[in-house]
């Protein structure tokens, strides 16, 4: 019994272990443009790919088929009802639909919030000039549903003090983020609420 | 059970990871905009010197277009004193920072004590103050000091309103003069003037020599002056011609070049004994050497390819390594202070600019927009690069910022205006 409650216990462990590696490295990214790229990570992308993949399993089944027929006259030409309840929709399929179209909406207006809110800060933050490293610093933001900012803090600055300033200073002259007042309260509730500003530096010159 | 119980912990912990990131890379086009306050005087003084030592100190700030600036009449207030100022009225102007400053009298012999600071008006907080004890002669001094801690605060980077300028001016056909003047253009001095070119100047790393190339003696010459004897001395090193002297940053030594039997090669001058080591020998042409900030490497122009490209040279193993391969021109390489990137003029169809390069990266970024830009020379700071340009046949000197937000030019002067060479800060 003690054999089983400890090996029980190792693959918990193993399985804590790998979800916990799992969810590192499934924040899917999204990229806005060349330039910008915001993170999403709450909703399983719309897998556009499945559709593709379906379509081609047919076309290869059609084309199997149509193989088979002209090598074996004998053979039942396919029947056409057999393809056609390829297309033949089911309600689960309706609503499986509906809730891929929901998701995308929501991706959607995350996408476009966080795209304004991306403009709107490197709007005012002015970087300071020729840094010649590659910086990164991280803010995090807690936001009213007004889009008012309640607070922010500076969780992980970077090793160059004038560019942490920069930062500092372009979230001072900060105060509100109103596009976020339009979005759908739950959506608000779990992406915006509180969330992190990335900011980096390549040290290129721009 | 406590295993388990970690387990769900962590589970439910995973929310953690999955917060919304948003990235910002791109900053934005502004400038920061900075108030300079009349400075405050002690009853007693002049009362001009409380506005020119502000008015100085803006000119500064504003020399290489890195700032804006709120005209006076447009301030809501005058404060010379921490208890005077209100964030808000600095804030409802747009201001970035603020800079405010008093002028104490501190006896009869006309010394001052100068106090000043500085606010960051988003931030609500004063980020700088300080004192300076001066004379009513050195206002202007003590306003590029003054000027040199406030643009450190705001940038991170060292002040170079103290620096200098070297340049040769071609006033007519047969006249050229090698001259210096403050990084403003005032105060310049004539070292030397000649019938012949003079060329190539560049500071010694403690700012009291310049070496130069003249050809006065109808050869190129190499030329040490010295700025307060104004002595100038030849090197007389060997061979036919010699010519592109530049310092080593220990001062010690010349890298220049050396035409033996019209050759031109590379080679290391000892100022204190005179010697002379080569350091690369091909029957290409090789030019314009330029020291790494470390003084182990040595960038020279040469066209042992077919067309002039810049290398690079270890000056102790003497292993050479090709730099630049965009293009059929590529020249007048210099070293960034931080020793990662290079700067150099690349030329392109007929055009010619100039152009930056990380020593990491295979790519060429060019800068400027003008088409016949030469001679580059880097401030100090990394931040600012000058260079001589053309409008027509008259030369003038172009500058730009790194960050590509601030091109300006700087005064026209009677003649061509070529070969600028940026002075190190004063140690």
């Amino acid at each position: 019994m003690n054999k089983a409650l400890t090996s029980l216990n190792t693959f918990f462990l193993i399985l804590l272990f790998l979800s916990l590696i799992f969810s590192m490295f499934s924040i899917p990214k999204l990229n806005i443009d060349e330039t910008q790229s915001i993170k999403v990570n709450f909703y399983e992308l719309i897998q556009e790919d499945d559709i593709l993949f379906d379509s081609s399993i047919l076309n290869t089944t059609i084309k199997k088929e149509t193989k088979k027929a002209s090598v074996n006259d004998k053979k039942a030409e396919p029947s056409e009802a057999e393809i056609l309840s390829k297309f033949k929709i089911n309600k689960s399929d309706i609503k499986n639909e509906i809730s891929k179209i929901k998701l995308s909406k929501e991706r959607e207006d995350i996408l476009r919030v966080s795209a304004i809110i991306q403009a709107s800060i490197s709007s005012i933050w002015i970087k300071p000039n020729s840094l010649s490293e590659s910086l990164i610093a991280k803010v995090s933001i807690n936001l009213a549903p007004s889009g008012e900012i309640l607070n922010f803090d500076l969780i992980e600055p970077s090793s160059n003090n004038s560019f942490n300033e920069s930062i500092l200073t372009a979230m001072n002259k900060m105060t509100f983020l109103e596009e976020v007042s339009f979005l759908d309260r739950k959506l608000f509730e779990e992406n915006f609420r509180n969330f992190n500003l990335v900011f980096k530096s390549s040290g290129e010159i721009e | 059970m406590i295993k388990f119980f970690f387990m769900i912990v962590f589970l439910v912990s995973n929310h953690i990871f999955s917060i919304l990131e948003i990235e910002i890379l791109k900053g934005s086009d502004n400038l920061s905009k900075v108030a300079f306050v009349p400075f405050g005087i002690e009853s007693g003084i002049e009362e001009n010197y409380g506005i020119q030592i502000s008015r100085n100190i803006e000119k500064n700030m504003l020399l290489f277009g890195e700032f804006e600036n709120l005209a006076v009449n447009e301030m809501l207030s005058y404060p010379s004193s921490e208890n005077d100022f209100y964030y808000r009225d600095w804030k409802v102007l747009g201001v970035d920072y603020s800079v405010i400053g008093k002028i104490n009298s501190v006896n009869a012999l006309g010394n001052l004590n100068i106090s000043y600071s500085l606010f960051n008006i988003n931030r609500r907080i004063k980020i700088l103050e300080g004192e300076i004890l001066g004379s009513e002669d050195n206002i202007e001094d003590i306003s590029k000091i003054i000027s040199n801690r406030i643009y450190e605060k705001i940038t991170g980077l060292r002040g170079i309103f103290d620096t200098k300028l070297a340049y040769v001016v071609n006033s007519d056909a047969n006249t050229y003069q090698m001259c210096i003047s403050d990084i403003d253009g005032k105060n310049e001095q004539i070292l030397f003037s000649s019938k012949a070119p003079i060329m190539s100047p560049d500071w010694s790393p403690d700012r009291k020599k310049i070496a130069y190339v003249s050809f006065e003696n109808g050869l190129a010459e190499i030329f040490i002056q010295d700025l307060q004897s104004g002595e100038r001395d030849s090197i007389q090193a060997l061979g036919m011609t010699n010519s592109a002297p530049v310092w080593s940053p220990d001062g010690k030594s010349l890298a220049l070049v050396v035409s033996f039997s019209g050759n031109p090669d590379i080679f290391l001058y000892s100022i204190r004994n005179k010697r002379l080591v080569r350091l690369t020998n091909h029957y290409g042409i090789d030019t314009e050497p330029s020291w790494s900030p470390d003084s182990k490497k040595i960038i020279f122009t040469s066209d042992r390819s077919g067309s002039p490209q810049l290398y690079e040279i270890n000056t102790k193993s003497k292993r050479k390594k090709r730099l630049t391969r965009d293009g059929n021109y590529n020249a007048r390489g210099r070293y960034f202070p931080d020793g990662k990137s290079i700067f150099f003029v690349h030329g392109n169809n007929g055009n010619f600019q100039i152009a930056t390069k990380k020593l990491s990266s295979r790519y060429i970024e060019t800068l400027t927009s003008t088409s016949l830009d030469e001679s580059p020379t880097i401030s100090p700071n990394g931040n600012i690069i000058i260079y001589a340009t053309k409008d027509g046949s008259n030369g003038y000197l172009g500058g730009i910022t790194l960050d590509g937000k601030a091109r300006f030019s700087l005064p026209v002067k009677n003649g061509s205006v070529r070969e600028p060479a940026w002075s190190p800060l004063l140690k």
